[in-house]
């Protein structure tokens, strides 16, 4: 197996674990890790040398992650089937989450996918911000305004996550 | 040294090893002085580690092999997004947190090799309603005047026990349906009218094996189907709709079809 090959194989449990924190269900992370490792082996030769094969990785599925949420917002409002919304809501039996776990997880995916992504690649991933910047191709301004109000805005959903398992308490 | 001010940035900067060596000692004074930012700075720590905790299992687990496989087999698959599944899931999570009732987007452009079973009944229930809708004498074989014949002879004719749901509710009157070919077997479409001749199709084939549901749109300003597939049978409605008036009428649709399948 050559060097890039086996580079490659090395990065797929960080991609997993950003894909993830964008997605949530398990099934459609790796699928989008798939996608990622697809385009990744058709353009092994746009992998410069030197280039650290996690950022080459990490901008490839960034960008296939954005192309797609992109045109889900173009198609406007989503169409609400509520007969079905609690089988789609539903997380797969095997992710045990604890309850703190869940609610990060759910805080994170309410949050628009351009900060959940700014604050994933720097407070999980460790990308710098010079780094995390490059990735997802903006001016280090925007990157960091993203994570302030990314962080800002899962603070606040955590917090009445919080508030409302108070009130289940008290009803109980 | 010029001592600056500091800021709320500041503590996301510290937080995430930016703020430069030189400044740190002023920094932490800062925040001993200011109990407010203090408090914000702990609390982003802490939800910080719960970030990181929550997402610490993945690196531990095992690699599936489809993903694996991607990397070790000698010829890659020159496709362009051709497992693009994924983003249904982004989407339904991304509405079900904005709206907190739950849907499903599926999206336009499938550059994948295979049409999908869903893509495919979208696909000839859009193409029948384009072709159908636009009639004005010979939109249906069976008219709506007819009903009871339409349905017992749609029912046969496809093998599904076939009852045309009452849309008055939604503005919407039978008109009438026909029989159409679909894929390798039938389908049945029903087509509707409101009082301004807009008009929207029901379509129904007894073929499908997967389960699942979405929207889709061929093009940009075309009408859109919104489709279930459960084993045994597969449903969509087509229509220009606004989506929300086309989503009502779907779910209104889907419950009769579904409680008419059952009787």
């Amino acid at each position: 197996m050559d060097e890039k090959k086996a580079a490659i194989l090395g990065e797929i449990p960080r991609l997993r674990r950003y894909a993830r924190s964008l997605l949530r269900d398990r099934d459609s992370a790796d699928d989008l890790v798939q996608d990622c490792l697809e385009r990744a082996l058709v353009r092994l030769d746009n992998w410069q040398t030197g280039e650290s094969p996690r950022r080459w990785l990490f901008t490839i599925m960034h960008h296939l992650f954005i192309d797609q949420m992109r045109k889900v917002n173009r198609r406007g409002e989503a169409a609400m089937l509520p007969l079905e919304a609690r089988e789609a809501q539903a997380a797969p039996a095997e992710q045990v989450e604890s309850i703190a776990s869940r609610e990060i997880i759910d805080a994170l995916q309410a949050i628009s996918p351009d900060r959940r992504a700014a604050l994933v690649m720097v407070a999980i991933e460790g990308f710098s911000y010079a780094e995390a910047a490059n990735i997802l191709g903006v001016p280090a301004g925007t990157l960091m305004s993203r994570i302030a109000r990314g962080r800002d805005e899962l603070r606040g959903l955590l917090d009445d996550a919080a508030r409302r398992r108070a009130i289940r308490i008290v009803e109980k | 040294m010029t001592r600056r001010d500091f800021s709320e940035r500041d503590i996301h900067m510290a937080l995430d090893g930016e703020l430069p060596v030189e400044e740190r000692v002023a920094y932490d004074a800062w925040l001993e002085a200011n109990p407010e930012m203090k408090a914000r700075s702990v609390r982003y720590v802490a939800d910080r580690a719960a970030l990181r905790a929550a997402f610490a299992g993945v690196l531990d687990e095992p690699v599936p092999a489809r993903l694996k496989k991607i990397v070790l087999d000698e010829a890659p698959v020159e496709t362009a997004a051709s497992s693009s599944r994924w983003w249904r899931a982004a989407a339904a999570a991304a509405m079900l947190a904005i709206g907190g009732v739950g849907g499903y987007v599926a999206g336009i452009d499938h550059l994948g090799l295979e049409d999908p079973a869903e893509d495919q009944l979208a696909e000839q229930a859009i193409a029948a309603h384009v072709l159908y809708a636009a009639e004005q004498r010979h939109a249906v074989e069976v008219p709506a005047s007819d009903k009871d014949h339409l349905q017992t002879w749609l029912s046969n004719r496809v093998g599904l026990k076939l009852v045309a749901p009452d849309l008055a509710a939604q503005g919407f009157q039978l008109v009438g349906g026909r029989l159409l070919p679909a894929g390798e077997s039938k389908a049945a479409m029903l087509l509707y009218e409101d009082a301004n001749g807009e008009r929207i199709s029901l379509f129904v084939t007894a073929e499908s094996a997967e389960k699942t549901k979405g929207t889709y749109g061929s093009e940009e300003d075309g009408p859109e189907a919104i489709y279930w597939l459960d084993k045994g049978y597969g449903c969509a409605v087509v229509g220009s709709l606004p989506r929300a008036q086309l989503t009502a009428v779907a779910k209104s649709a889907y419950s009769q079809l579904i409680a008419g399948l059952a009787s």
